[in-house]
């Protein structure tokens, strides 16, 4: 126990912090400038100095750690003084421009100045001068206010691990840049605004847009972005977003945010919202009444039901839309519309792969937190880039790896590229050999445990049954280095309970099945905990909720008999045993003329699903299209009507994120469309169905009765950093089977693919996130250009270098684009994004359906790259 | 005395090998290579052997720290990032006795265990740099250094980095920084380099004339070495003498000879037969001494009781002529453009300072500026994050102290002329 005794006061302390955590723990406040509770110290800005009896010299209290019997002083004369002498040299070079800079009014060192400091100043000369740089299309610097305190390049340097700013120069004439000079090349996350104590760094998107005291109120919500749900504070004054920033230290970011949570919610307030139900009248969507809409799509669904059958109609929920939206949505289809076929982007990857781990391994086998994965012996990443796809969740792996944890990384990962201890990047599609020379391998390494459990003796058995794949095997099909493999194994074979981290790619392959299997293996013999990644905000929602067509909310299948029958007697409806459609086979059924009617619930079909041309010319074959979303998305130029939604801010509800954490949305500014779930009880009751719910959280109530898994939860209950699972419900624990499951052929483990063909892959960019994101104006203009990545090999032999504009083609159609070379990239495969609209990866991408998990394949676009003119010829012409 | 530190410099060969060993080079090593590595710590703790870069800690604690620590491997950095003003004693070693650097370097490195070594160049000793690189590749080939030295089993690398021109770069946390590939700005202490330093490691960084002592405490041994100079930090020490004197240069003397003795003595005296002014003893960064000074000891020890320091040993004379308030004004210059900028009073006031200083000088000052200036240099005094901005204040102080009639010449002057 060590006591210190801080002005007199005495404290008792288990373990030595510096004198500044113990003040603060006692209630005393020492002033700071440099400190950061998200940052370690740095003892720049002096301020926090004080009087350490027995030492002659101030300390600062933020590196000086506490011993025991030890005197501090806080207020001495002395200390005062000191204070006051540090903001005066802070105020030599400030330009002390407060009633023009935005940041008076929050600024730390205008309060700091205006409690402790100086009344005058007495320094005569001329001031550092620095322009102010608008070089950057989102961050504005000022450096005349920077107080170099560094907070924003130890941010940048050990939190993002971005390193991407740095001070230049030395003495009162440094400052902090990007390494360009320029225009910043990051990640955009913008945690180093959040961290400037004073106007320095700031973001252009509200500058002289508002004072912080005009700030009418604030509202506690979710990020709108991806399966993380980070924690975000939108700061509103009349009926606009001002800004959105993180609370500090709180959530489970942890006051981090990426540059889609920070930056991209001004698609809320885009000039081309949708604010008026449109219904198509002589070829044309034109303007109607919500009345006239819901009538009229309230007679179509009646007329389709009765001629064809519930079955011919099929439902798309959404990962956008709350769990309360996608309960009603499936409910709509499965009672009012009779029919299974009830699907989402979640059918694309994330929920079979978490069906698959859930049947081999139980329910909520993919529920961890993600604070474990900074915190577990090791980490192994597989199919996509977490730092795009859930930057906040990548922040874990680049923490974990700080701290000397080894992280493996199998894929093009250009995010985890300087924090993997072993990185593979096996050639394209090859990721099955891999996979199987590891189980093959750890097999070996790791005893079979022969556990009573019976799951575990089926799982034992899948593994020995699953052919062995050597070294020199699976080098050759990846085209790595057998020794690069072995020291993988090597590395994963001393982890106990490593984080095995699950990107989409992996499923999307025509052994989409295989490399599941596999990973299980893995994950058993790793003793690992899964997490998938997740590109919605309600993915996991929407399979919680029910949204997949062969399984009802709670996620009981709809194949048990049981379940089915439980819900069939609270609805009094009887719903068909016959699983429906997923999402890809509803395509291919509207194609064939099977689905006639489609209801979309704010998922644009058309831009989300590959070969768009298909998709659209399937869509207009259907006899009713229903959209409801809040933009002219490409799926609802198509529809026969267009029920305009709220945004994410404009409503409330409930989130579920990739934690099977759930969180509440709260409603910031008010919007002009309707809520999805009011719009479809609307509909409903038209149809004959009452759904009286007044509010989400009447929703909620019905959702704690019906989903054993939401057993007695309580709208109210999700409050702060959200309920965790299993929250007080009942997870399904029983009934893994492996029955069905095919053990692979020793062939399929080792397919090669071919040298000499170029295959098409999709990049899932950073500064992307499904449809919003292409709405906001700050996110499109960080990355406003497309692009086709290519592997320097393939550049080479091309004679493509970077920024050359490039022809690719495939059977779905062709694509110009700017060329960008990466080293990294394997030989035969190009990377495309598909945030760009006609430019876009799914212009030229084909799929194909994976029979067994019905997921995507995307695995099968072979493409032609011709070079059509180098930048400058661009430029020229 | 017999010097040597400076052994054979006259020789113009005297950088080669072959010229080293010929006057008995590398026979410490080999002595000391018979010793176990804790006897030689021993050894240097007892010849009480003070570092010679200004701070004067003693070389043999600072081993014994680094020894203590069971983290591997271990490091040797030599700080050879000579750039105090007025400083130029460690160039004839680098220059002219390389391989007495070197030597000393390996019987450190075998003392505390490491296999690395770094010498920590200034970037403004280019000669200095292709000289090192020569003398180690030289000592490689003769298996003085590489995987087995003198055959013993013993790996020892040595490596040159040059500096990029930072003052800072010669604070030994800010050296690391620098070494290790980043910015060059203090690091907090603790941890201290002996237990985190290079890459975390523990780590010993010794001035390169530190360095140089280590044979000749091997040669002669800790007890005879201990009679030499002054009691309380014995051996001997290098001088670099340079402003008004008859004879500048570098001058191997036992330590705590007195200033007069350097400068009437060794120097010739004043030229020009004018008469002493005042004398920075140690570098820039020490205190400016008057004339009446001049008999105190140079040791770090008898300094401080004069009012000022030993620092690295770096005289500056000056005679009647010179204008101390320019000498200041050029002294805060340097201080603020070498101040790293990592703390407040250091990056902010040492600025002002120079500002002030600056007025004075053009004449605009007033007789409030003196003050202002022992206030603004008071508020930098013991609240910065490492010596640098003491030591800028320091000067500021030591200036008015024994010379502030100078400035008030300067604001009379102006107030004449304009009435």
């Amino acid at each position: 126990m060590i006591t210190v005794t801080i002005n007199g006061k005495k404290i008792q302390l288990e373990k030595p912090v510096t004198i500044l955590k113990a003040a603060s723990m006692a209630g005393i406040k020492i002033p700071t400038l440099c400190h950061h509770e998200a940052l370690e110290s740095y003892g720049g800005c002096r301020l926090c100095l004080v009087e350490i009896e027995k030492m002659p010299r101030l300390q600062t209290s933020c590196t000086q750690y506490v011993a025991d019997g030890m005197v501090v002083w806080t207020e001495t004369e002395r200390v005062v003084e000191a204070r006051k002498a540090m903001l005066e040299f802070l105020l030599i070079n400030h330009p002390l421009d407060c009633p023009y800079c935005d940041k008076a009014g929050e600024c730390e060192l205008q309060d700091l100045v205006v409690k402790y400091g100086p009344s005058t100043g007495r320094f005569a000369e001329g001031k550092r001068t620095h322009p102010e740089s608008y070089d950057d299309p989102i961050i504005v610097r000022n450096m005349d206010r920077c107080i170099l305190c560094a907070r924003c390049v130890r941010m940048c340097d050990k939190v993002q691990c971005a390193s991407d700013i740095s001070i230049t120069n030395r003495s009162s004439k440094s400052f902090v840049e990007p390494f360009s000079g320029g225009r910043y090349n990051c990640e955009y996350c913008g945690n180093c605004l959040t961290v400037c104590p004073v106007g320095a760094i700031m973001s252009r998107m509200h500058k002289h847009a508002y004072r912080p005291w005009l700030i009418e109120k604030e509202v506690d919500t979710v990020c709108s972005f991806c399966g993380v749900g980070c924690s975000v504070v939108l700061q509103v004054r009349g009926n606009s977003i001002v800004r959105a920033v993180p609370k500090t230290g709180k959530g489970l970011n942890k006051g981090l945010l990426c540059n889609r949570g920070r930056f991209g919610y001004d698609y809320v307030s885009s000039p081309v919202r949708l604010d008026s139900p449109l219904i198509r009248r002589d070829g044309k969507l034109q303007r109607a009444t919500w009345s006239e809409a819901f009538i009229y799509i309230a007679g179509e669904l009646k007329r389709i039901k009765e001629t064809y059958g519930g079955s011919s109609i099929a439902g798309i929920a959404s990962g956008r839309c709350t769990n309360e939206d996608n309960y009603v949505f499936q409910k709509f289809m499965r009672v009012v519309l009779g029919s299974n076929n009830i699907d989402s982007a979640a059918g694309f990857a994330y929920a079979p792969a978490q069906k698959f781990f859930e049947r081999i391994f139980g329910q909520g086998v993919t529920a961890n937190s993600i604070h474990g994965i900074s915190n577990s012996d090791g980490i192994l990443v597989i199919g996509g880039d977490p730092t795009s796809v859930n930057p906040v969740l990548g922040l874990q792996i680049r923490s974990a790896h700080q701290k000397n944890i080894p992280v493996v990384t199998i894929g093009y990962m250009p995010g985890l590229k300087r924090f993997a201890t072993n990185r593979l990047i096996p050639s394209p599609f090859a990721e099955t050999a891999l996979l199987a020379a590891l189980v093959s391998e750890l097999k070996s390494k790791r005893r079979l445990s022969d556990e009573k459990a019976a799951f575990a003796r089926d799982i034992n058995t899948i593994i020995e049954n699953i052919p062995p794949v050597s070294l020199n095997e699976a080098g050759d099909v990846c085209r790595i280095s057998p020794s690069d493999i072995n020291n993988t194994v090597d590395a994963i074979s001393n982890m106990t309970n490593p984080s095995i981290i699950i990107g989409r790619d992996i499923l999307q392959r025509s052994e989409g099945h295989t490399n599941l299997l596999l990973l299980a293996a893995l994950i058993y013999l790793l003793n690992g905990r899964i997490y998938l990644l997740s590109e919605l905000p309600n993915e996991q929602g929407l399979v919680d909720m029910g949204c997949l067509p062969d399984m009802l909310p709670g996620v009981r299948p709809l194949a048990v008999d049981s379940f089915r029958r439980r819900y069939d007697e609270f609805f009094g409806v009887e719903v068909a045993s016959e699983p429906g459609m997923s999402i890809v086979e509803m395509i291919d059924g509207a194609n064939s003329n099977k689905i006639k009617a489609l209801y979309v619930m704010c998922e644009d079909i058309v831009f989300n699903i590959p070969n768009s041309r298909y998709v659209k010319e399937a869509l207009s074959k259907s006899e009713l299209l229903v959209v409801q979303d809040i933009f002219m998305t490409e799926t609802a130029q198509l529809a026969d009507v267009v029920l305009p939604s709220l945004s994410w801010a404009e409503k409330e509800g409930s989130y579920t994120n990739l934690e099977r954490r759930m969180q509440m949305l709260k409603k910031a500014v008010d919007g002009k469309g309707m809520e999805d779930w009011q719009a479809i009880a609307e509909i409903s009751r038209m149809l004959g169905f009452d759904m009286n719910y007044r509010s989400p959280k009447d929703v909620m109530a019905e959702i704690a009765r019906v989903s054993p898994l939401h057993k007695d939860i309580a709208y109210d209950d999700i409050v702060g950093d959200g309920f965790m699972w299993p929250y007080k419900g009942e997870p399904l624990r029983h009934g893994m089977s492996i029955e069905g499951i095919d053990i692979p052929d020793a062939k399929s483990l080792l397919k090669i693919s071919d040298n000499d063909k170029i295959y098409a892959g999709m990049e899932n960019p950073l500064f992307y996130s499904e449809n919003l994101s292409r709405n906001s104006s700050a996110l499109s203009s960080i990355s406003p250009e497309p692009y086709a990545r290519i592997g320097k090999a393939l550049a080479t032999k091309l004679s493509i270098i970077d920024g050359d504009y490039v022809n690719i083609s495939a059977d779905a159609g062709s694509i110009e684009l700017s060329a960008r070379v990466d080293s990294d990239l394997p030989e035969n495969i190009v990377l495309i994004p598909n945030n760009f609209g006609d430019k876009g990866i799914f212009n030229v991408m084909n799929w194909k359906i994976n029979p067994v998990i019905k997921s995507f394949v995307l695995d099968c676009t072979e493409v032609v790259i011709k070079k059509i003119k180098s930048a400058a010829e661009e430029v020229l012409a | 005395m017999e010097k040597f530190l400076l052994k054979n410099i006259e020789n113009p060969n005297s950088a080669d090998i072959a010229e080293y060993i010929k006057t008995g080079g590398y026979k410490a090593l080999s002595k000391a290579l018979e010793l176990k590595p804790s006897d030689i710590i021993d050894e240097v703790k007892r010849s009480g052997l003070r570092g010679r870069g200004g701070a004067g800690f003693p070389t043999g604690m600072k081993w014994a720290f680094a020894a203590a620590d069971s983290k591997k491997p271990k490091f040797i950095l030599c700080n050879a990032d000579e750039g105090e003003p007025g400083t130029f004693k460690d160039r004839p070693i680098l220059e002219k006795n390389p391989h007495l650097l070197i030597e000393g370097m390996i019987i450190s490195g075998y003392a505390l265990q490491a296999e690395y070594g770094y010498i920590y160049l200034r970037g403004e000793y280019p000669e200095a740099k292709d000289i090192l690189e020569d003398a180690i590749k030289q000592a490689h080939d003769k298996g003085y250094l590489g995987d087995d030295v003198l055959g013993k089993g013993i790996r020892f690398y040595l490596h040159v980095h040059q500096g990029a021109g930072a003052y800072i770069c010669g604070e030994e946390t800010a050296l690391i920084e620098s070494l290790e590939g980043r910015r060059g700005q203090p690091r907090i202490k603790p941890p201290f380099p002996v237990n985190e330093g290079f890459l975390s490691k523990p780590t010993v960084v010794n001035n390169v004339e530190t360095l140089a002592n280590i044979p000749y405490i091997m040669e002669i041994g800790a007890e005879a070495y201990s009679k030499l100079g002054s009691p309380d930090c014995p051996g001997p020490k290098l001088y670099s003498v340079s402003g008004h004197v008859k004879m500048p240069g570098v001058y191997e003397l036992p330590m705590g000879t007195t200033l007069r003795e350097i400068i009437y003595t060794h120097c010739g005296g004043i030229r020009d037969g004018k008469k002493l002014k005042a004398v920075i003893p140690g570098g820039i960064s020490t205190p400016i001494l008057p004339p009446e000074k001049i008999d105190c000891p140079m040791d770090f020890v008898s300094m401080p009781k004069h009012g000022s320091m030993l620092g690295s040993g770096a005289v500056i004379v000056f005679d009647e002529t010179v204008d101390l308030v320019k000498v200041c004004l050029r002294a805060m210059k340097f201080f603020e453009h070498e101040s790293c900028g990592k703390c407040t009073p250091c990056r902010e006031g040492v600025g002002w300072l120079r500002a002030i200083i600056e007025r004075i000088y053009n004449g605009s000052g007033t007789e409030k500026d003196i003050d202002l200036l022992l206030e603004v240099s008071k508020n930098i005094t013991g609240k910065t994050f490492c010596p640098l901005g003491d030591g800028a204040a320091g000067v500021v102080q030591g200036f008015i102290k024994d010379f502030r009639h100078e400035f008030e010449q300067h604001i009379s002057k102006q107030v004449k002329a304009a009435a």
